[in-house]
């Protein structure tokens, strides 16, 4: 394999679970070893679902000030947004924070459960690169750290309580780090590749082995 | 310094990571297009960083909240933020959005227009040091988005009709563009070009 920061050509030698290798001329990681990557993947990312709805309905903060009581989950909080004069915000948060984390975890379990008896379903190609694609843009645990600043900013206007859903969505970045940091890109690959091998199917070419 | 794919005639495949045949034109396993280096990532980096410094011009000058307090409106900018904040004496939080929203986008357009310039030929510096600066380029970037959440977050909730209501402000959404733009910019860059470079003094 080759690096993917400076290209140097690396022999692939097999590694011990939990072990990871790194590029000999410039230091950064080639591959992993991830102890029980496959379940690890698929449990967490199924847990990342949960917590996304939980997220989504669930009471994420209810406000007393002066007479006024407002709870709202999430979800509603978008809208709100849309309804207040930030329509372009209100997409940006709704992409960020909703719709591409949930495509990444769909995703993750769409690979890992037939991966996990070593069965490949139609369309893992594409699936994977969609995944991969949409890693720099899931922002979930920059809007937790975005929600912390505002709550300090709101405790001095009203009296706060974090609900479910709040805590849904600590849920959520974690099991979204776990999910797609518990399987290594080219195990993956790999795995996919072996899969489809073995459904010999044309989708995926196979000459010249495993070697990655 | 190990021999690089592209001088043992191969080429690496951005997504799965198969190395391929130089001349191949897409991936034997995931069918993606390959390139053995970015097609022109020094000008597309370069064109996209100036893109984001338009856009950080009116996202600093212009409001990112208006906040309306008993019928006065107030105008926030970025920097009037956390100049609050730091008044306030809450100190780390205008810290952290100093930092976000701030220092971040700043240096990250420097690294960039420095690792461009390092790409181009015209400056030299050990190739490990470029490389980790890239790395933490790409990392932090998305930390600056931080600020548009925040002002997400408040005009939704602070809508108490007479008493006090936050609407969002121009700068909002230049600010979240800039992210943005930075983002690509990054992700346009081949760092493989700096280490084509070290390679090429190495053995001249």
């Amino acid at each position: 394999m080759a690096c993917h920061f400076c290209d140097s050509l690396h022999d692939v030698e097999l590694i011990e679970e939990g072990q990871t290798a790194y590029c000999n001329t410039c230091g950064s990681i080639l591959y992993a070893n991830k102890p029980q990557s496959l379940e690890r993947a698929f449990a967490f990312g199924l847990t990342g679902v949960l917590f996304l709805l939980g997220m989504l309905f669930l009471p994420f903060i209810t406000m007393e000030a002066q007479g006024n009581n407002l709870t709202t989950s999430a979800g509603e909080t978008v809208i709100r947004l849309w309804l207040t004069g930030g329509p372009i915000i209100s997409v940006a948060v709704a992409i960020f924070i909703f719709i591409l984390p949930f495509f990444q975890l769909a995703s993750l379990i769409y690979l890992c459960l037939p991966l996990l008896s070593g069965r490949a379903f139609p369309g893992m190609v594409p699936v994977t690169k969609l995944m991969q694609g949409l890693q720099s843009w899931v922002m979930v645990e920059v809007f937790f750290l975005g929600t912390l600043v505002s709550l300090l900013k709101l405790i001095k206007l009203a009296d706060i309580t974090l609900g479910l859903g709040f805590w849904s969505m600590v849920g959520l970045m974690l099991s979204l780090a776990a999910a797609v940091g518990g399987i290594d890109k080219l195990e993956l690959w790999d795995r996919i590749e072996v899969a489809y091998r073995r459904r010999k199917t044309p989708d995926v070419s196979v000459e010249g082995g495993v070697e990655c | 310094m190990l021999a690089s794919a592209r001088e043992k005639n191969k080429v690496s495949c951005h997504t799965c990571g198969r190395i391929n045949p130089l001349e191949k034109a897409s991936c034997l396993r995931c069918h993606t297009p390959l390139h053995s280096r970015k097609k022109n990532s020094v000008q597309r980096c370069l064109a996209l960083s100036l893109a984001s410094i338009i856009a950080y011009i009116p996202a600093n000058i212009w409001p990112i909240m208006i906040v309306t307090n008993l019928g006065r409106t107030e105008e926030s900018t970025i920097l009037a933020g956390v100049a609050t904040f730091w008044q306030m004496k809450a100190y780390p939080v205008a810290i952290t959005i100093f930092i976000a929203s701030v220092m971040i986008p700043a240096l990250k357009l420097l690294a960039l227009g420095w690792l461009c310039a390092l790409s181009a030929g015209w400056i030299e510096t050990n190739p490990r040091r470029a490389n980790r600066i890239f790395w933490l380029t790409e990392l932090v970037g998305r930390w600056s988005m931080v600020d548009v959440f925040v002002v997400a977050i408040l005009v939704a909730l602070v809508q108490l009709g007479n008493i006090m209501s936050i609407a969002p402000g121009t700068a909002a959404v230049s600010f979240g563009l800039m992210v943005i733009l930075t983002m690509l910019a990054a992700l346009s860059f081949e760092p493989r070009v700096i280490w084509d470079n070290a390679r090429q003094s190495a053995s001249s």
